[in-house]
C-alpha cells in the first residue's frame, strides 16, 4: 500500500500560503516547512512494558524561514490557524524585529548570504509500505515482544534481562514556496533487541537492530535476531580486554558504517566547509584512501530510514560519490551552505524536527563494495582482530582524528578465528592512515539504520550507515 | 484546549492522568566567527498526556503516553484519548501507586526575557580575549523561557516558569598554517556570565598547546586527572546505577545500606539529589512526574542510601519516598588541588568523547590533549585512548574539595583515577 498523505497537512496548505503572502510584505524570500508525522513506540522487558505514541520523530509544526538584505532568519511554531494566518504573523514578526534590534545594538554584522531561484516544483509523493504504524495491532505486537523476550530468558540463566523495542513512524512533510508544492509520506521502522547478562559479578550488555524504511512489518525479523544478541552476550561475559596496540583488522559491515559515519561522513559535512571546521575542504581532489575505497552518501544511496524523497529545505534528495578509488570527490551539503560556496545542494538539509535549524547531515553513508570474500580476508591475516558491533564513535573533521568502540573483536590467528573475544574496543587513529590501509574489501554489504547522529553533541537525526568487510590497520585499546 | 481535555479525560474510564502543558519562547542565534549566520525564533506549544488504567482486578496498572497537538479538533483529541486508553489496556505491568497530590507554596517565579539573556551571550561572545593564534570560530546561542503547566488525577495543579539556555562554542588555533579546534557546550538555567567567561578564555590558552602536542606515548597503567566536564560521566555512573530503574531491571545491584564499590586508597563519595540547584537547565521544586523535590542523599560515604527514579520502578524498588532526581552534588573529596596533582599523572582536558558505560563500568575515550606531568618534566599530549573500569578504579578514585558546578551536576573540580590503561599513539621511549 501507499502511505497516504497528512489530511491536516492538506487541510493548512492554503492558510499556509496566505501566511507566506504576508511575510513577503516584510521579507524579499520565504519559504516554509510543515511536518505531521506520528507514530509509536513499543518497548518490553522482564520487568515493564512501555506503550507511547511518540517515537524520535513524531512530530506536528511548521517553520518559515525568510531573506532579505542577505540575511536569514527563522521562525518555528506549532499553533497555526489555517483561518486566522494573520494572527500567527502578528505574533512572529514583532519578535524577529526584537531580535533584528538586538542585533544592531549589540554591533553583531550579517553573514550575507544571497537567496536561491525557487525553481518550479510540483511533488506528491507516496512511498510504499506493508503496514501503517497508526493502523497497527498494538495487542498482537505486544504479544509478540513479550514471546521474543521470554524465549530470550530461557535460553540461558545468565541472562538478566532481554529488551525488545519497536518503533515505527509515518513521515509526512510538505514544502511550499511561491513556486514550489513538494509534498511527501513515508514510514520507517526500527526494531531492536538489548540483551543484559550477568557472570561472577561482571554485567555485559549487546545490542542488535533491524530498520528500513518500512511499516510495522518490519518487527517479524526480531525473532530471527534473537539468538545471535543472546550468544554475543555470553562471549562478552567471558571476553577478555585486549593488549593496546597497532593490528591488522576486518570489520564487520556494522563497524564498516561506523568507520564511513565517523571518518568522511562528518567530515565532509560541507556546513562545515563554510565555517573552516573540516580538513576535507583542502583535500578535494586528493588521495585519502587506498584505491579500493570508494563511498557513497544520499538518501537515495539505500533503502533505509532515511530514504526521503526531498529534504527540509526541499532540495531533492540525492546520491553523492564522496570517495572515488581513494579520492576524494565531494561533500554533501544543505541549501544555505551551497549558496556560501557556489555549489549545488545534494539534498542532506535536515532538521532535528521543526522546532530545529537546517545542517548538513548524513543520510546514507555506505562503502562501496569490492571483490574478496570475508573467507579469503581472515585467512590473509598472520595475527589480527575481526572487529564487530557499533556503540558510538566521534569525529574530529579539523584534525581527521577518529574514535570508534566497538562491542567485541575475535582473534585470528593464522588465518584462522581462534574463539577468543576481546571487549570493549577502543579504536583510534588518523582517518587517511585508516583509510589508506584498506587492502581488502568484500563483495557483499550491508546497511544499518538503528540509532541517531548528533552534531557535535546535540541536533538529533536518523541515519544510516554500512558497507562491506574491510580489511585494514589500526590502533585498538 | 486543556479545559476540553480535562473534560474528555473525566468522562473516560481510567484510573489516572497526567497532563504537562509546555510552552516555550525561544531565541537563537548562529554565529559564524563573529558574523550571524542565522537568527531564529520559536513560538511553540507541546502538551504531553499519559493516562493510567488497572487491570486485572487491580493487580496490575497500565499506562500509555502521548502528545496532544494544540491544533487539534474535539473529534481529534477524543480520538487520540481513545487510542491512547486503548494502548493503556495492553500494558499490563505490576501495580504500583501514583504520586499523591503535591501543593507548591510560595511565589512562582517570574519570566525572564529571552532577549536580555541573548544579549548578556552576544555581548560575551564578542569581547572574548582572542589572540592571532586562538579564536572563536562559532558558535550557537539558544535562550529559552519555558513555561511548564502540570496537572494530574490526584488533583496536582502547578505552573512554573524557568529559563533554559544552551551556548555552543568552537575556537580555533592555528600555528605554522596548523589549524585545530576545541568544541564547548553549555547548557544552564540563569546565566552565569564570569563562569561561561572563564571557562571560555581557558579553552582559547589550550587551543595553541594542542598544536605543540607530542603524540601520547603507551603509558599501561597510569594516573588520569580529569579537570573538566568530562568528569561527569565519571559520577553519572555512581548516580545511574543508585536509579530504581537500574536496580529493578536488574541492572545494578547496589542494595541500600551496602557500599557501592571497594574502599582502596580513594575517597569515599557521597552524592546529594537537590531539587533545586542554582544555575541548572533542570529540575525545581516538583519532579517531572508531580512528586516534591527536597534533598535526598543518594550515597553516603560510598553506602548506598536511597534509590531515585521514576514513581513506577520506587514503588517497585520499595522506595516510595523519593523522586526523580535531575539534579546532584558530589562530595568526599578533601584533598587541595596540588595533592591530586601531585606525582605522575596525566591530566586529560579533551576528549573526542569520553564515556562510561553504566551497566558494565568500562571507560573509553580518545585524547585529543592532555599535559603529562612525569618527574619534573611536563609533555603536552595528544593522540591514543584511555580504557578501564570503574567496578575497580572507584576504589581508589581520589576527589578535590574544591567543587565545580556543570549543569545540573556539581562534583569536585578534580578527579583522580588511580591504573587507567593509556594506549599510547607511539612507543614510549
Amino acid at each position: 500500500m501507499q502511505a497516504p498523505f497528512s489530511p491536516y497537512l492538506r487541510s493548512i496548505a492554503g492558510g499556509m500560503r496566505q501566511l507566506m503572502e504576508r511575510f513577503y510584505q516584510d521579507f524579499d524570500d520565504v519559504r516554509i516547512l510543515c511536518t505531521d508525522s506520528v507514530g509509536f513506540a513499543a518497548r518490553v522487558s522482564r520487568q515493564v512494558t512501555t506503550l507511547s505514541h511518540e517515537t524520535m520523530t513524531t512530530e506536528r509544526g511548521m517553520v518559515v524561514r525568510v531573506w532579505k538584505n542577505g540575511r536569514y532568519s527563522e521562525a518555528a511554531f506549532n499553533c497555526f490557524d489555517p483561518q486566522d494566518p494573520d494572527r500567527t504573523y502578528a505574533e512572529i514578526l514583532p519578535v524577529l524585529q526584537a531580535q533584528f534590534l538586538l542585533l544592531e545594538k549589540t554591533g553583531t554584522p550579517t553573514y550575507e548570504t544571497g537567496h536561491a531561484e525557487d525553481t518550479p516544483c510540483q511533488l506528491y509523493t507516496e512511498m510504499e509500505t506493508g503496514r501503517l504504524p497508526e493502523d497497527e495491532d498494538l495487542s498482537a505486537l505486544l504479544q509478540s515482544l513479550k514471546s521474543i523476550s521470554q524465549k530470550g530468558l530461557s535460553m540461558d540463566p545468565h541472562l538478566v534481562d532481554v529488551q525488545i523495542s519497536a518503533q515505527s513512524t509515518h513521515v509526512c512533510k510538505m514544502f511550499l514556496t511561491r513556486n514550489r508544492d513538494m509534498r511527501q509520506s513515508y514510514v520507517y521502522s526500527e526494531g531492536a533487541i538489548s540483551c543484559v547478562g550477568s557472570l561472577n559479578g561482571r554485567m555485559e550488555m549487546s545490542y542488535q537492530g533491524v530498520s528500513g524504511r518500512k511499516g510495522p512489518e518490519l518487527f517479524a525479523a526480531l525473532d530471527d535476531l534473537l539468538p545471535q544478541v543472546v550468544k554475543i552476550v555470553q562471549e562478552l561475559l567471558t571476553s577478555e580486554r585486549i593488549t593496546p596496540g597497532e593490528y591488522d583488522i576486518i570489520t564487520s559491515p556494522e563497524v564498516t558504517g561506523l568507520i564511513a559515519h565517523e571518518a568522511f561522513g562528518h567530515g565532509v559535512e560541507m556546513d562545515m566547509f563554510v565555517k573552516h571546521r573540516a580538513l576535507g575542504a583542502e583535500y578535494i581532489g586528493q588521495r585519502v584512501g587506498s584505491d579500493l575505497v570508494s563511498m557513497h552518501e544520499g538518501a537515495l544511496c539505500a533503502t533505509d530510514v532515511t530514504s526521503y524523497a526531498f529534504d527540509d529545505e526541499g532540495t531533492l534528495a540525492g546520491d553523492v560519490t564522496e570517495i572515488d578509488h581513494g579520492i576524494l570527490r565531494t561533500g554533501i551539503c544543505d541549501a544555505l551552505s551551497a549558496l556560501r560556496l557556489g555549489c549545488a545542494p545534494t539534498g542532506n538539509g535536515k532538521r532535528q524536527n521543526f522546532e530545529h535549524k537546517v545542517y548538513t547531515r548524513m543520510t546514507n553513508t555506505i562503502f562501496d563494495s569490492g571483490t574478496s570474500t570475508f573467507e579469503e580476508m581472515i585467512r590473509s591475516i598472520d595475527y589480527g582482530f575481526y572487529l564487530c558491533g557499533m556503540q558510538s564513535g566521534m569525529e574530529d573533521p579539523k584534525h581527521w582524528g577518529i574514535q570508534c568502540i566497538v562491542e567485541r573483536a575475535y582473534e585470528i590467528r593464522n588465518g584462522q578465528l581462534t574463539g577468543k573475544v576481546m571487549s570493549p574496543i577502543v579504536l583510534t587513529g588518523y582517518v587517511p592512515d585508516l583509510l589508506s590501509s584498506i587492502s581488502m574489501v568484500s563483495r557483499d554489504r550491508e546497511v544499518f539504520g538503528n540509532g541517531g547522529c548528533g552534531k557535535g553533541h546535540k541536533e538529533w537525526v536518523k541515519v544510516a550507515d554500512g558497507g562491506p568487510y574491510l580489511k585494514a590497520k589500526a590502533r585498538l585499546g | 484546549m486543556i479545559d476540553t481535555l480535562l473534560a474528555l479525560l473525566k468522562a473516560s474510564d481510567i484510573d489516572g492522568w497526567e497532563i504537562t502543558d509546555t510552552s516555550t519562547e525561544g531565541w537563537e542565534f548562529y554565529l559564524i566567527r563573529h558574523r550571524l549566520d542565522q537568527n531564529r525564533v520559536r513560538k511553540v506549544r507541546h502538551i504531553s498526556v499519559k493516562v493510567y488504567k488497572r487491570l486485572k482486578n487491580g493487580t496490575c496498572l497500565g499506562s500509555a503516553s502521548g502528545e496532544m497537538a494544540p491544533t487539534l479538533s474535539e473529534a481529534e483529541m477524543r480520538r487520540q484519548l481513545q487510542d491512547l486508553i486503548k494502548a493503556a489496556s495492553l500494558v499490563e505491568n505490576r501495580a504500583y501507586t501514583l504520586n499523591p497530590r503535591a501543593v507548591l507554596t510560595g511565589k512562582t517565579p517570574e519570566k525572564t526575557d529571552p532577549a536580555v539573556t541573548s544579549e548578556t551571550l552576544l555581548e560575551l561572545l564578542s569581547s572574548l580575549p582572542e589572540t592571532d593564534s586562538a579564536d572563536m570560530n562559532s558558535a550557537e546561542i539558544f535562550v529559552d523561557q519555558v513555561t511548564r503547566r502540570f496537572l494530574t488525577s490526584e488533583g496536582t495543579e502547578v505552573t512554573t516558569c524557568a529559563p533554559k539556555s544552551m551556548l555552543e562554542v568552537v575556537v580555533n588555533a592555528r600555528r605554522n598554517g596548523h589549524e585545530i579546534e576545541l568544541y564547548r557546550l553549555y547548557r544552564f538555567g540563569a546565566c552565569d556570565r564570569e563562569m561561561l567567561r572563564e571557562d571560555l578564555c581557558r579553552a582559547l590558552r589550550f587551543g595553541p598547546d594542542r598544536l605543540t602536542a607530542v603524540p601520547t606515548p603507551a603509558l599501561q597503567a597510569f594516573d588520569v586527572v580529569f579537570s573538566t566536564a568530562d568528569a561527569c560521566p565519571i559520577y553519572r555512573y555512581f548516580i545511574d546505577r543508585m536509579n530504581a530503574s537500574m536496580i529493578v531491571r536488574g541492572y545494578s545491584d547496589w542494595k541500600i545500606g551496602q557500599p557501592v564499590c571497594e574502599q582502596g586508597d580513594g575517597d569515599p563519595v557521597t552524592i546529594q539529589a537537590v531539587g533545586v540547584l542554582p544555575g541548572s537547565s533542570v529540575g525545581g521544586l516538583l519532579d517531572p512526574e508531580g512528586a516534591l523535590s527536597c534533598d535526598m542523599p543518594v550515597i553516603t560515604d560510598s553506602i548506598a542510601a536511597h534509590y531515585h527514579g521514576s514513581r513506577q520502578f520506587r514503588c517497585y524498588a520499595e522506595m516510595t519516598d523519593g523522586y526523580l532526581a535531575q539534579n546532584f552534588v558530589v562530595s568526599g573529596g578533601h584533598r587541595t588541588d596540588d595533592e591530586i596533582r601531585s606525582g605522575d599523572y596525566l591530566e586529560i582536558v579533551e576528549f573526542s568523547d569520553f564515556q562510561v558505560d553504566t551497566i558494565t563500568g568500562d571507560i573509553a575515550g580518545e585524547i585529543r590533549l592532555g599535559y603529562l606531568h612525569k618527574g619534573s618534566t611536563v609533555s603536552v599530549v595528544t593522540g591514543g585512548s584511555v580504557s578501564g573500569s570503574m567496578r575497580t578504579l572507584a576504589r581508589d578514585m581520589r576527589m578535590s574539595l574544591r567543587q565545580v558546578q556543570y549543569d545540573c551536576l556539581r562534583i569536585p573540580a578534580l578527579t583522580r583515577l588511580h591504573g587507567v590503561t593509556i594506549t599510547g599513539c607511539e612507543n614510549e621511549a
